[in-house]
């Protein structure tokens, strides 16, 4: 009876908190995006369904004060990534090849290793005692200091991703050209 | 004592070996002078075998030389080596003449078979052997030669593998023999248990004996088991089957083994032991018993036998008989020298066969006839080697019959008519044989192939054997007992005993004059005799019945075991190999599903493989901890 | 208030999973892709939680989570060029029948 009550108290200390409340809402929203990703028939269902859940993770990252990698997120993931996803769709598709072949064993299998595999992260975590160090100074304006570090500090990281990213869509247009008949 | 022949008695089995040796390397190459080989070498084993006998005719204690160790085990060891008395240089002398015979008569009789030097050189491995048998110094050795001996049987009487019956016999001899050769092996085992110094040695055994070092019930086990190793051997009822099969082998090795050596050598493994025997009452009067219903039995059987070399088979087992029976009634002596005459005379009427067989090529009886005008000289021979075997005065096998007889008559006066019944039985079917072959007209005909003598290789021999068989006996007559004291080593004076003369020579000539009477003069029908006693003439013709019965109750049962069980191999040992071996391939097709190529197979392996990875490190905290 | 950290970074652990769970079962390839996007946003998420509430606040988290975005937006488009020239060659997008690493 003792436990119960201090789960209750828990609980409502929780939820009396303002951010908490937005974060469990947010991340509900986040899960059953996913599952129903997971879940859906038609493949863009799916794709619809993990826009909403990169969407939602956007959210999450205005709660943690890190404003412009939730515009990143929102834009990259949320916009041009469906986007993608959906030219992938448009042109590798046969007229309806929507079914599923069975593999049971398979996904059972992968089901077991799924749960076991969150069962250790899950335990990892609780089983750690995580100590909070002094708490962030967002500054004035995220974007303006995430700038400031990133042309100060990490230039050169900058500057290969930019390489690498030439390098990536060059190597995507390459690949996806249509043979010389 | 110093024994200047003695010594080198080795050398008498040492030249049939080498001459085997020899036959078997270069067999090939000197076809035609493989039978100068074996009667080379047999002449050697016949020379050095005089000599030591000679020597032995005079005063001495045997020589024994066991000096080779030939396993040594811990603390004991078994050796080999060889002894010589006067048992044994008697022995050496017959096996080696007989031998020395047969392989001078072999080159006439085996001439023109495709494997020629492959049988001398099988002749010349038994003699090798029988001769080993003869001078073996323990028992071991003895029965290592007594086993060499039966392998030696096995392979003449299968000489002509590619027909069935020859090969079914061979088969036969050997197990037969098996089974009488695991008593030997159990009497083995048990005195090697029991004697003192664990040492088998014949010397050895007899002091063991006379000083009482065994108990009596052991003595009698062990007399009783070795006669069982010897009614293998000797073919005496209830494992006498083999033998008539046996003459399915050439005629020449039915004379050699079957008659004068192989089958002796039982009643010789009894006379070497025959102070185990001489102490338990029990088992002379088993082995007394075994011998006379043999002696009688085989006597009944080869009365309507049809295949001449059948008829002498028998004759052999009835004759080993009166061996048997005469040492379980005490005398050593006379069993020890009716071995000799038989020797002579059974070798001799083998080879008369032979001969007979060679020239017509016919077996059964009632397909030959009229062959006396054509065949002197191997009519005359098998006249005197039957009448010898009739035991009719003065020849060889009247003085030893006698001998047994008489002993006989002393102990038992049941064994004496049993004795005597079965001597005229015996002279009946020997004269039925003789004038069914040699005398009347031809019963059938000879395709074109007129029978004539055979060639002087074969005939001699027959000569010589015949004036054995002959003179052999005036060695130990009621007259002059020269060979029964030198055998025995006390005089073995024996007394005329005119009740038996009269009476063996009278059964005798009763038998023969029968014999004459329907199928020489066929003044009896013997049709209609047989007609008469219908019943009895079927059973016996069928020896009766005792190999079906053999088949129904012990063959067929140990096939029906044997088939079981090769079901059980075939289901339930086969089953577990072949289960393992099923596991292992289930498990590497399952492997097998794995590999297909599918990027999400092994990332899901990869997962669970991780998964397991972190369980078992993050465990170990838990279980050192416990 | 006390101690939020846990909980974002289980809700990491159950988008990761999640996101695992669609890499290994979905048969079409497009599917795969966007559930390793799934995976990649939920390591983003534990970047970004740990520097706000980790034992050292500080903004390189984010710069991180900025890079790691830049680099799976590659890879996603790099992917997506794979799969149409291996629909062009196999005309399938289904990775069950892409079985080359058998032979």
């Amino acid at each position: 009876m003792g436990g119960l009550s201090v789960m209750w108290d828990n609980l409502t200390a929780f939820f009396s908190h303002g951010p908490n409340i937005v974060f469990t809402v947010l991340a509900v929203v986040i899960i059953s995006a996913a599952v129903l990703m997971i879940n859906f028939d038609k493949i863009v269902h799916m794709v619809l369904a993990m826009a909403l859940a990169f969407i939602g993770l956007g959210g999450l990252y205005i709660l943690l004060a890190a404003e412009f990698v939730a515009i990143v997120q929102i834009l990259i993931y949320g916009g041009a990534m469906t986007i993608l996803m959906i030219f992938g769709i448009m042109m590798t598709r046969h007229k309806n090849q929507e079914e599923e072949a069975k593999r049971p064993v398979h996904n059972v299998l992968l089901l077991i290793g799924v749960v076991a595999l969150f069962g250790i992260l899950f335990y990892a975590i609780q089983g750690t005692a995580f100590v909070t160090g002094a708490p962030l100074d967002p500054g004035s304006d995220n974007t303006a200091a995430i700038g400031e570090l990133i042309f100060n500090n990490h230039v050169i990281p900058f500057e290969l991703v930019s390489v690498l990213l030439t390098v990536a869509f060059i190597g995507a247009i390459v690949m996806a050209k249509r043979e010389e008949e | 004592m110093e024994s200047t022949y003695a010594q080198f008695a080795w050398i008498v089995p040492l030249a049939p070996l080498v001459a085997f040796l020899l036959l078997l390397a270069v067999g090939r190459q000197v076809n035609r002078f493989s039978a100068h080989i074996g009667f080379a070498a047999t002449l050697v084993s016949f020379i050095f075998a005089l000599l030591v006998f000679v020597e032995r005719l005079g005063e001495g204690s045997a020589y024994v030389w066991q000096d080779w160790d030939w396993l040594t085990i811990g603390g004991t060891a078994i050796g080999l080596g060889f002894e010589v008395n006067n048992l044994n240089a008697l022995m050496l002398v017959i096996v080696s003449g007989v031998s020395m015979l047969v392989n001078l008569y072999s080159a006439g009789y085996m001439k023109g078979d495709p494997r020629y030097s492959v049988f001398f050189g099988y002749v010349a491995l038994f003699t090798f052997s029988m001769l080993g048998l003869v001078l073996s110094s323990n028992l071991l050795e003895l029965y290592i030669f007594w086993e060499l001996v039966g392998v030696c049987s096995f392979l003449l009487i299968g000489f002509w593998y590619f027909k069935p019956e020859a090969k079914a016999a061979a088969k036969k001899a050997f197990i037969v023999t098996r089974i009488g050769d695991v008593g030997l092996l159990i009497a083995i085992l048990i005195l090697y248990w029991q004697v003192p110094y664990h040492d088998l040695g014949f010397v050895n055994l007899a002091n063991a004996v006379t000083e009482g070092a065994i108990e009596p019930g052991v003595l009698t086990l062990v007399a009783i088991l070795i006669f069982v190793g010897a009614v293998g051997k000797s073919g005496q009822f209830p494992l006498h089957t083999w033998l008539p099969d046996a003459m399915e082998g050439p005629t020449p090795i039915s004379a050699l083994i079957h008659a004068a050596t192989m089958v002796a050598a039982g009643v010789y493994l009894v006379a070497r032991t025959f102070f185990i025997f001489e102490s338990s009452a029990a088992a002379m009067t088993v082995v007394a018993v075994v011998g006379a219903f043999t002696a009688l039995f085989a006597a009944t059987i080869g009365v309507a036998q049809n295949d001449i070399k059948r008829v002498l088979a028998y004759s052999t087992v009835s004759q080993l008989g009166y061996m048997m029976m005469a040492l379980g009634v005490g005398a050593q002596v006379a069993a020890m020298f009716h071995l000799t005459t038989h020797a002579f005379f059974k070798a001799l009427l083998f080879l008369a066969a032979g001969s007979v067989i060679h020239a017509v090529g016919k077996q059964d009886v009632n397909e030959l006839g009229g062959l006396g005008k054509k065949m002197k000289v191997t009519a005359w021979t098998f006249a005197i080697g039957a009448l010898a075997l009739s035991g009719l005065f003065p020849l060889s096998g009247f003085w030893s019959k006698d001998a047994i007889l008489t002993e006989a008559l002393h102990e038992n006066v049941l064994y004496f008519i049993v004795g005597l019944i079965a001597a005229f039985f015996t002279a009946f079917y020997m004269a039925r044989l003789f004038f069914l072959i040699f005398a009347g007209k031809p019963r059938s005909s000879h395709d074109g192939h007129e029978p004539h003598e055979s060639p002087a290789v074969m005939t001699v021999p027959l000569v010589i054997l015949a004036v054995l068989a002959v003179v052999a006996g005036f060695i130990f007559t009621p007259f002059n007992s020269w060979f029964g004291d030198w055998l025995s080593g006390q005089p073995a004076g024996e007394h005329a005993n005119w009740t038996v003369i009269i009476l063996s020579n009278l059964t005798a000539l009763l038998g023969i004059g029968l014999g004459w009477l329907m199928y020489g003069k066929r003044s009896i029908d013997s049709e209609a005799v047989a007609a008469k006693f219908g019943w009895l003439h079927k059973l016996v013709q069928n020896k009766y019945y005792i190999d079906e019965i053999y088949d129904a109750v012990i063959v067929k049962p140990v096939k029906a075991l044997g088939d079981f069980l090769h079901l059980v191999d075939r289901f339930v040992v086969d089953g577990v190999v072949k289960l393992f071996a099923g596991s292992a391939l289930l498990i590497g097709r399952l492997g097998t599903r794995m590999q297909n190529g599918q990027l999400q197979g092994y990332g899901l392996v990869s997962l669970l493989g991780i998964v397991l990875l972190m369980v078992l490190l993050a465990g170990r905290r838990f279980f050192h901890v416990g | 208030m006390d101690n939020i950290l846990p909980s974002y970074l289980i809700l990491g652990a159950i988008l990761f999973c999640i996101g695992l769970y669609g890499a290994l079962s979905k048969k079409n390839a497009v599917i795969v892709l966007l559930s390793i996007e799934l995976m990649l946003n939920a390591s983003n998420l534990n970047f970004v939680a740990f520097a706000k509430y980790g034992p050292n606040p500080a903004l390189s988290g984010q710069i991180f989570s900025l890079f790691t975005i830049t680099i799976a937006a590659a890879e996603a488009a790099v992917g997506v060029a794979i799969l149409l020239a291996l629909f062009r060659n196999k005309g399938t997008s289904d990775v069950v029948e892409m079985d080359h690493l058998k032979h």
